[in-house]
């Protein structure tokens, strides 16, 4: 009796096995897998990509895998190995990868790979690179940290002293001195993009040095960026990075220096032919519209004036004209 | 080099601040020791503590509820780690690390599924009700910080003053003598890692909704290691691990604040100077004690 009920169960258990793959649907696009170094809920870089998986998802059916390395670097070539082998597209998000996408895509030929926020020298035809011009954005956002500052002082809390993020801060520096030639402009590194309580403390050091608006550039890190912001008080400012984060805190929050990671990923995987130049470095910068300042919605209330606002207009226009060339961390 | 600029009140705030978070670990974690079997598993009880205050505070919309439930996580944890080491003789050093990795892992899960959000504790309906606070010389002050403070002078006295801390202690060092006086070294055990979890729920409760008001992933950094590293310094002492604990935060914020001069990689590794050079003194002070005896 035993025999025959385990038998039967096994049966079934393969019937299932061949019968499921046939009853999925067939997608529109390549599938794809998104590789992030940190985890989601960052609601800054890593959840931009994640939105623009899921614009995937509702949009043609794509089949999306998530796969969270949790700052764990020992993950990093096992988790793309693993993508690699279910999806159609991987894409490694977080300049952290650099080292892991040396080896994976020579051994996953038939596999495309994006590597996300960084560039690499040399890279197979598999591969292609997606960097933003983060600089561009985040001169904007020095520009406005200065305009509003009442001491022309502006700080800002790096995740780490990489390229990526002093990229970030280089633009913000060269933003403000546009603004203001005699702003101040000084930086505090957190040295984690994951623990908002550090983020708070560099916030904290920044605001009582006298800065009073602070551009938090750490991922999950900035949350305490804003924490910090609201206990200080007396008029401090900050500034969001990646995602528009002005719904966390309308009221302390001026901007945020958006990076359209998730747009990126959507245009590649929806339209490969145009997009995925495999051996190639793509830079979405400012011009192509991957990367801006956003004031948050409408019926938030608004720091920077209309004023203000058509000043970076204007100066957004410069920087696409190449009028005004914006220093970076990558030259 | 502008020295205004890195001992200030803000490095002071700072110290005292992030300090009150490894202090409350502390105590508990030498709760532990004095029993001698050390618990290593108060990183994980912070963070699983971290994450019960944040669902109390915000399911009931109190903060007193959010202390409860973190205390009572705490209890249960702490009943965890006795129930293994004590009745089922397991190492304590296993049992603290599965604590640890248990916790990160469970609570990432309730996470994710009870609010159904990743990273960190943002909720659509309701707030998270922080712990109150005060406000000294323009800083915030949680209430936690004093609290901790008259923690740290109770545990001495219990510890130093009291026929339970000697029964406490002796748990540890001479079961036997405790148990020819007619008490149980069991028992005396299971009371050190029940306050264990008690002051790592505390400590959690304060990293979550004192220090910040939200709860992420991970959320104790491993500041639980730092703890034990600050027990073993101050020698289960109460008064002096709260000075290492001290000492340990005024590294860390002076180092974040030289920066500007030093590089900033660099400046992320000195607590971990700190305790290098810390354990080379304590080593040449303990060798220096051997050889007296001798």
């Amino acid at each position: 009796m035993k025999k025959a009920l385990s038998l039967l169960l096994t049966l079934a258990l393969v019937c299932a096995a061949i019968v499921l793959p046939v009853s999925a649907e067939e997608a529109k696009t390549p599938s794809l897998a998104i590789v992030v170094a940190g985890s989601f809920g960052d609601r800054s870089f890593y959840d931009s990509a994640k939105e623009g998986g899921e614009q995937l998802e509702s949009e043609f059916g794509t089949k999306v895998l998530y796969i969270e390395c949790g700052e764990d670097a020992s993950r990093y070539q096992r988790a793309l190995n693993d993508a690699a082998k279910e999806c159609d597209i991987v894409a490694a998000v977080g300049w952290q990868f650099y080292d892991a996408l040396d080896t994976v895509p020579d051994n996953n030929k038939d596999t495309k790979f994006v590597f996300i926020d960084n560039a690499m020298d040399e890279m197979p035809d598999n591969l292609m690179c997606v960097t933003y011009a983060q600089n561009e954005g985040s001169f904007l956002a020095g520009y406005i940290g200065a305009k509003l500052s009442a001491n022309a002082s502006i700080g800002a809390v790096g995740g780490e002293d990489a390229d990526t993020i002093n990229d970030f801060l280089i633009g913000y520096e060269a933003g403000a001195k546009y603004a203001n030639p005699d702003a101040k402009v000084s930086r505090q590194y957190a040295n984690t993009y994951e623990d908002p309580a550090k983020g708070k403390e560099c916030a904290l050091a920044l605001y009582t040095s006298g800065a009073d608006v602070v551009f938090a550039v750490a991922g999950k890190t900035g949350e305490g960026v804003f924490e910090a912001a609201k206990e200080y008080g007396k008029g401090v400012l900050a500034i969001g990075v990646d995602g528009d984060q002005k719904y966390i805190n309308p009221d302390l929050i001026i901007c945020s220096m958006v990076k359209k990671v998730g747009k990126s990923l959507y245009d590649i995987v929806s339209d490969p032919d145009s997009y995925y130049k495999g051996g190639e470095v793509w830079n979405a910068n400012m011009a192509t519209g991957y990367i801006d300042v956003v004031y948050g919605t409408e019926d938030m209330p608004q720091q920077a004036s209309d004023e203000l606002k058509a000043e970076v207009e204007e100066l957004k226009a410069k920087i696409i004209s190449g009028e005004i060339v914006v220093p970076s961390a990558f030259e | 080099m502008d020295l205004g600029a890195i001992f200030n009140l803000s490095t002071l705030m700072n110290t005292i601040n992030t300090a009150t978070i490894v202090v409350l670990a502390g105590l508990g974690c030498l709760m532990t020791d004095q029993a001698g079997m050390m618990c290593i598993g108060i990183d994980g009880m912070m963070t699983a503590g971290a994450f019960a205050a944040v669902i109390g505070s915000w399911l009931c919309s109190s903060w007193i509820m959010g202390l409860v439930f973190a205390l009572a996580v705490g209890l249960l944890l702490g009943g965890f780690y006795g129930l293994f080491v004590i009745r089922y003789k397991s190492d304590e050093f296993i049992i603290g690390v599965a604590l640890n990795i248990f916790a990160v892992a469970i609570t990432t899960f309730l996470l994710r599924s009870i609010p159904g959000q990743s990273g960190s504790f943002h909720p659509a309906t309701g707030a998270v009700v922080k712990l109150p606070s005060f406000s000294i010389a323009g800083s915030n002050v949680s209430i936690m910080v004093p609290l901790s403070w008259l923690l740290v002078a109770l545990t001495w006295l219990l510890v130093y003053r009291t026929p339970l801390g000697f029964w406490l202690h002796a748990s540890g060092e001479h079961p036997e003598s405790l148990r020819s006086v007619g008490r149980s070294p069991e028992r005396m055990k299971y009371l050190g890692s029940l306050a264990c979890g008690l002051f790592c729920g505390l400590s959690g409760a304060y990293l979550s909704l004192g220090y910040l008001s939200t709860f992420t992933e991970n959320m104790s950094a491993s500041q639980g290691y730092v703890a034990v590293a600050c027990v073993i310094f101050g020698r289960s002492n109460p008064v002096y691990v709260f000075l290492a604990a001290l000492l340990f935060g005024f590294i860390d914020a002076a180092g974040q604040r030289m920066q500007g001069i030093v590089d900033p990689t660099l400046t992320a590794t000195f607590p971990y100077i700190g305790t290098i050079l810390m354990m080379v003194i304590l080593a040449v002070r303990y060798t220096a004690m051997k050889k007296k005896r001798a």
